[in-house]
């Protein structure tokens, strides 16, 4: 296991773009976070709003950056053939798809603190109702970073079932972006919190909500839950496949 | 070096033609040619049907809201305007019937709401209805709340007149005459000098009609901003406005004045305190319920049925990225630059080809999914806001549209990046995300209307069935099903978008190696 | 030169050549092409060799039009490749067998290429005959093995009917088999009056096949000339001896002014003296010998001679272009 982990770690970071989607994933996370936040004009004591999960919008398109790194650890094998050498030099694959999430896991730890630390900043700075030190806003920070991880790990799991980077990258952004439209769109008043309660993304993000919990159709750490069962699920089904199939 | 002795080969071969049709033919022959292409394409269709049908799912409760136990069917279905839309019709008539052409003046000394809480689209005037009945066609003239004095008819046309609210110190006289199917408004501060406000022809208008007095006081909502929009209070209100000086002219047989709530007597409004009293020549009438076109909140829209088109949609781009990355990725696109060298023209073609397939694919699955889910509300009763045919089409036929620009701007993308997964989630966030952070997330309204006004989302007004109406107070927010931007302007910023996607990859292109 | 074919049914008047005129190339700061000028004439099969790296594909890739070079031009038919309506028939080129989408069927394949030249689905059923892909054209090329590939290749290069012919390492993957279909199918088309243009690193392959041969290195000509010619001027005036008496023999011409090199156990290489007075020393100092002859170089003998500078460069470079 040590031997592959150190394996896989050397191919993400010689892989050219892993750097680049680290970086994009950052700015990008960090840009939208300000644009809402400046966009919030939220006045000092009185905010309808919750200054912390607007300070943490750009999690909702640094997610996809971070899809795609995860996508591409795996798809970018097999569209190379690579995986034949993979799987040549570590042919128990259940290692090989751990070792890779474990590798994965420790980049996206990384990135994932200096986006939601930049976009908390930049929040503090924009929004002065928003107080960095209190329970629920740590909470919030600590659980983005644990979102992207997740994420990552969903999309690991969706590119090792189907292969095809384009596919898997559909696969994982049609289940994140499409049940809060479908939740949006549905009138049934039970349907639209079941659809909030299962979405990977809308129960994912609840971690970072500080205000108004009753309301909330899923509590911050159960929504979290229901993201990694989706990850777990994920991986389950490619480490399945990958197993049965042939490399 | 040449041997002498031979001679170069002439081919026997005919030439066929030159001609952009030969690199269409190709292009599709590519694209038939690949099985999960069309897998691909079918699923869009598949998942735009079966997650529209989910859109019904459980709604067949919905009736309404009426307080008081369920109501049957028929007062679960909204009165239509003449124009067939849905309308809300309510308000409190004073009326007596008017034979042939005449006209009938007023001067409206105050109006207010209770407990001083004013409508800004409350109303009080004069009316000219073609019956009791509601949805019949009318043309009014009359003061607002907020909004000066409009006249307004058949429900969703408003003509605005002079500013300024009304009160004992200013008084407003207003007229409204009928000369055949003509209905003008007119406005005046003193009685002597009038000013007109505006003109309706009202075709097929009966004879007899019912004229008078009306007040009308929309009902009072409140909006979070915080979750996005969302209405979160409101009630019923009710205005009172005082007339005097009412003058009639032409055939009025009847002689005597009689009020009611529009809605009859079964609306389950309290009718006691909508009454009216005349003492003098002066009329203190009140009255609650708007005379407005309905509103996308107040039901089921057209457009509901289509929400399966945003999974149709993720799955067209994932197929039209690869219909390039794919050849980028075996080198494939080195032999059709090679057979093609004009690059610019086999871009081209592929886009003809992707955003061709991708029409058809949508518009057979949007139909499909439009004409299901009208099929299940009518079974289950539900009410679905009306809209007219014409707009029924631009809805289904624009989501077709819709759906194939996506495809081009997802091939020109990918001919960009030249990788698939960068490109499919390039494009999936460009046209995806920004209707979601609008609609269903923490930003605040303005911001988000500007995301669908200036990113390719804009073009998902194309499927906004219900129009705004600026004198109807609500919340016209995206979270409503309000675009900023009317429907095929949104879906031009898409096809600007794409334009500019398309002349960069052709750019790229020409100057890249292939 | 010529003017583009009226839309239907013209032969399509072409001139079966490839002139390559001082052209450069660069990929960044990697000069891949630096002054190249060849010309490819009709009715023979000119082989394209140099070592890995030397700039073989690159070179036409910028044939073909698809790498745009930074100087000079090349011309196919005396026309940039660029402006030609119907460039399948002017030009059948194989750069990459691997070069499919792995889904679609070897004829779809064709089919699409047919259609782009505006030519039926007749002309795709008549190239898979005569390549014989007729078993495999209905099933999905990403099952193919590589010899299958190649011959679809080949199929596709041959659909446009076209004078000039261009194939990359069009021998990789084929059995011995299908090599000698290869050959035969090269010289025969060249013997129509076809200019064929085949590259390979491996010489033994264009032994029997090519009668002219352009030899890069380093992205520069090293050499264009007939085969004939070249395995003369790499033969020289050099003789082989076979001979018992290995170091008397080498001594005594040596002593003559002979340049000597021990070949074998018993063969000797001569340079610098004619075979008559090899034979003349050789009897005086009564030198046993059982063979004089001229000597005569193989094709992979004269290349390695004229490449020996390159290789240096492979060793250090370790090829790194494109």
């Amino acid at each position: 296991m040590r031997q592959a982990l150190h394996a896989e770690s050397t191919k993400l970071r010689t892989v050219r773009g892993t750097g680049w989607l680290l970086l994009a994933a950052v700015a990008l996370t960090i840009a939208l976070s300000v644009a809402a936040a400046a966009a919030a004009s939220c006045p000092s004591g009185g905010c309808s709003q919750d200054p912390t999960k607007i300070s943490l919008t750009g999690v909702q398109l640094g997610q996809a950056v971070i899809a795609i790194l995860a996508v591409l650890v795996v798809s970018g094998e097999y569209s190379t053939g690579m995986i034949h050498t993979t799987l040549a030099a570590i042919p128990r694959r259940p290692t090989v798809l751990a070792a890779k999430a474990l590798t994965v896991s420790g980049v996206v730890l990384g990135a994932g603190i200096v986006a939601v630390l930049g976009s908390l900043l930049a929040g503090r700075l924009l929004l002065p109702a928003l107080s960095l030190g209190d329970g629920p806003t740590l909470r919030a920070a600590v659980g983005s970073v644990l979102y992207l991880i997740l994420i990552a790990l969903l999309s690991l799991g969706v590119a090792t079932a189907v292969r095809d980077p384009a596919t898997a990258i559909g696969v994982v952004l049609a289940l994140l972006y499409l049940f809060p439209i479908l939740a949006e769109m549905v009138t049934d008043p039970s349907w639209k919190r079941h659809l909030a309660q299962i979405g990977p993304m809308d129960a994912g993000l609840a971690i970072q909500k500080t205000t108004n919990l009753p309301g909330m159709p899923i509590s911050p750490w159960a929504g979290l839950g229901v993201l990694t069962a989706w990850a777990t699920a994920a991986l389950l089904a490619g480490a399945l496949l990958l197993h049965q199939r042939d490399a | 070096m040449t041997s002498g002795t031979i001679t170069p080969y002439r081919s026997q071969l005919p030439a066929g033609r030159d001609g952009f049709a030969q690199l269409l033919r190709a292009e599709w022959t590519k694209f038939r040619s690949v099985r999960s292409w069309i897998v691909g394409l079918a699923v869009a269709g598949l998942v735009t049907v079966l997650l529209g049908l989910l859109s019904v799912a459980g709604s067949h409760t919905s009736c309404g809201g009426s307080p008081g136990g369920p109501a049957p069917a028929s007062a679960c279905t909204p009165p239509l305007g003449p124009g067939g839309e849905a309308v809300s019709d309510g308000f409190f008539f004073v009326h007596q019937p008017l034979d042939g052409d005449g006209s009938i003046t007023v001067r409206v000394t105050s109006l207010t709401g209770r407990e001083s809480e004013l409508e800004p689209w409350a109303k009080a005037g004069l009316i000219i209805k073609e019956s009791t009945t509601q949805g019949s066609a009318y043309a009014a003239v009359m003061i607002t709340g907020d909004h000066g004095v409009r006249m307004q008819y058949d429900y969703t046309h408003d003509t605005a007149g002079g500013t300024g609210a009304v009160s004992e110190g200013s008084p407003r006289w207003l007229r409204l005459t009928r000369s055949g199917g003509t209905l003008t408004g007119y406005e005046s501060a003193d009685g002597t000098h009038w000013t007109e406000v505006g003109t309706a022809r009202l075709t097929g208008l009966a004879s007899t009609v019912q004229a008078g007095l009306f007040v009308a006081s929309p009902d009072h909502e409140e909006y979070d901003q915080s979750l996005g929009a969302s209405k979160t209070t409101g009630g019923p209100t009710q205005a009172t406005a005082e007339f005097d000086h009412v003058a009639l002219k032409g055939d009025w047989p009847s002689g005597t004045w009689s009020g009611e709530d529009s809605r009859g007597g079964d609306s389950g409004r309290q009718t006691s305190v909508e009454a009216f009293q005349e003492t003098g020549g002066t009329f203190t009438v009140s009255g609650s319920g708007n005379i407005a076109p309905a509103l996308a909140a107040g039901g089921n829209t057209v457009e509901m049925s289509l929400v399966g088109a945003f999974a149709g949609l993720i799955a067209v781009i994932v197929v039209a990225t690869m219909f390039v990355t794919a050849e980028y990725r075996r080198g494939l696109i080195r032999t059709t630059f090679a057979a093609s060298p004009r690059r610019g023209r086999v871009l081209a073609a592929k886009a003809i080809v992707i955003g061709g397939v991708t029409f058809v694919a949508g518009l057979a699955a949007s139909a499909l999914a439009f004409s299901l889910v009208g099929r299940i509300r009518r079974d289950h009763g539900d009410v679905v806001l009306p809209v007219s045919s014409l707009t029924e089409l631009r809805v289904v036929v624009g989501t077709a549209a819709l759906l194939a620009v996506a495809a081009v701007i997802a091939l020109a993308v990918g001919t960009v990046l030249r990788r698939s997964a960068g490109a499919v989630a390039a494009v999936i966030v460009l046209v995806v995300l920004p209707y979601i952070l609008a609609v269903a997330s923490v930003l605040p309204v303005g911001p988000g209307q500007w995301l669908l006004r200036i990113t390719p989302a804009a073009a998902f007004a194309v499927q906004q069935s219900l129009p705004e109406y600026q004198q109807v107070g609500n919340a016209y927010t995206p979270a409503n099903g309000y675009f900023p931007l009317a429907p095929w302007t949104g879906f031009a910023v898409l096809c600007v978008w794409t334009t500019f996607a398309l002349a960069l990859a052709v750019f790229l292109l020409n100057r890249r190696d292939a | 030169m010529t003017t583009s074919p009226s839309p239907l049914f013209s032969v399509p008047d072409v001139e079966a050549s490839i002139e390559v005129n001082d052209v450069h190339k660069r990929f960044g700061p990697t000069v891949a092409l630096d002054g190249l000028s060849f010309t490819v004439s009709p009715g023979q099969v000119t082989g394209f060799v140099g070592p890995n790296g030397a700039g073989k594909s690159t070179t036409m890739r910028v044939i073909l039009g698809l790498d745009a070079v930074d100087e000079g031009s090349a011309l196919v038919s005396g026309r940039p490749y660029r402006s030609l309506r119907h460039p399948l028939h002017h030009v059948g080129s194989l750069l990459d067998a691997a070069a499919l989408e792995p889904s679609r069927t070897g004829r779809n394949h064709l089919l699409w290429l047919a259609h782009s030249q505006g030519m039926t689905a007749r002309r795709v059923d008549e190239m898979i005959e005569q390549t014989g892909l007729q078993t495999a054209a209905r099933r999905k090329a990403g099952g193919y093995s590589l010899g299958m590939r190649q011959r679809l290749g080949l199929a596709a290069a041959l659909l446009g009917d076209p004078p000039v012919l261009m194939l990359d390492e069009p021998f990789n993957g084929l059995d011995p088999e299908g090599i000698v279909w290869m050959r035969g199918l090269l010289r025969s088309l060249a013997a129509e009056g076809r200019a064929v243009l085949v590259s390979s690193h491996l010489m033994s392959e264009l032994q029997d096949t090519a009668t002219h041969l352009v030899v890069i290195g380093r992205g520069r000509l090293v050499a264009a000339t007939s085969v004939v010619d070249l395995i003369a001027a790499a033969s020289g005036d050099r003789i082989t001896l076979r001979t018992t008496a290995r170091s008397d023999a080498m001594t005594v011409l040596a002593h003559a002014g002979a340049t000597v090199a021990a070949t074998g156990r018993d063969t000797v290489t001569v340079s610098g003296l004619g075979s008559e007075r090899v034979v003349s020393l050789l009897g005086e100092s009564a030198v046993p010998f059982h063979e004089v002859s001229a000597h005569h170089a193989t094709l992979e003998e004269a290349y390695m001679e004229l490449t020996r500078d390159e290789v240096e460069f492979r060793a250090s470079a370790g090829g790194g272009m494109r």
